[in-house]
């Protein structure tokens, strides 16, 4: 049994081989870890200004495109004050 | 849900397809396959840096270098009930081929299969008919 079947209906932030990071519910999942993202918005970083969130909706991520997908704990994530947070964003991945 | 089955559903709807090199494609699908192969109509395809544009009236695109698909967000309740559909659909079938309901009643009355028992004996006619003729053509 595949280790993303308990993250199903939970919300996952996942990190993409571009560098970026896109949080939203866990729907579906298949062997080529394809996925589906439902309410899904994206967190831009930066060093000067707060972590920027936009608003996508439903995606599917294709597999090939995905290095991590973690569990997010919701009690945590909605403390976080996203304003005053800075951080520099990440890059791509290196083949 | 499979990603792919979600996919499927949104055959006709609007979508917005992101490619591994940072072009956009805009469009409404078409179809699409199980290696994620899909085929746009009414496309807008957008350069990586956004600042180029082109109109084509289709395209298909290699599911391999696709890097995501954004899809309206109400696709996704219609696949619970095309999912539902085929469960119910499935359950019908089970049950016609358990139950008797199509099937002759009495097992004795073959219906479709084979014929008359006489035609063996016309067959074996045939067939010594054909030994005769053979047996003649070697005198």
């Amino acid at each position: 049994m595949s280790g993303l079947e308990s993250y199903i209906n939970h919300t996952v932030s996942i990190i993409t081989a571009d560098g970026r990071n896109f949080i939203g519910t866990l729907k579906g999942f298949d062997q080529t870890t394809n996925i589906i993202i439902d309410e899904c918005h994206e967190r831009v970083f930066s060093t000067t200004a707060g972590i920027e969130q936009i608003v996508l909706g439903l995606h599917i991520i294709r597999g090939d495109n995905i290095a991590v997908i973690g569990l997010i704990d919701e009690a945590i994530d909605s403390r976080l004050d996203l304003q005053n947070i800075r951080g520099e964003p990440l890059g791509p991945v290196v083949h | 849900m499979l990603p792919l089955s979600l996919l499927k559903t949104a055959q006709s709807h609007p979508m917005l397809v992101e490619l591994k090199n940072g072009e956009t494609y805009n469009g409404h699908l078409v179809s699409c396959d199980s290696w994620m192969n899909i085929n746009l109509r009414d496309v807008i395809c957008t350069s990586k840096d956004g600042d180029r544009f082109w109109r084509m009236p289709e395209c298909y695109i290699r599911g391999s270098t696709i890097k995501y698909l954004r899809i309206p967000d109400e696709v996704i309740d219609m696949v619970k009930e095309d999912s539902q559909a085929k469960s119910r659909n499935r359950i019908e079938m089970s049950k016609n081929r358990n139950g008797s309901g199509n099937l002759p009643q009495n097992p004795n009355q073959r219906v479709g299969r084979g014929g008359a028992r006489n035609n063996i004996g016309s067959r074996n006619n045939l067939g010594n008919r054909q030994l005769i003729q053979g047996s003649k053509n070697r005198k």
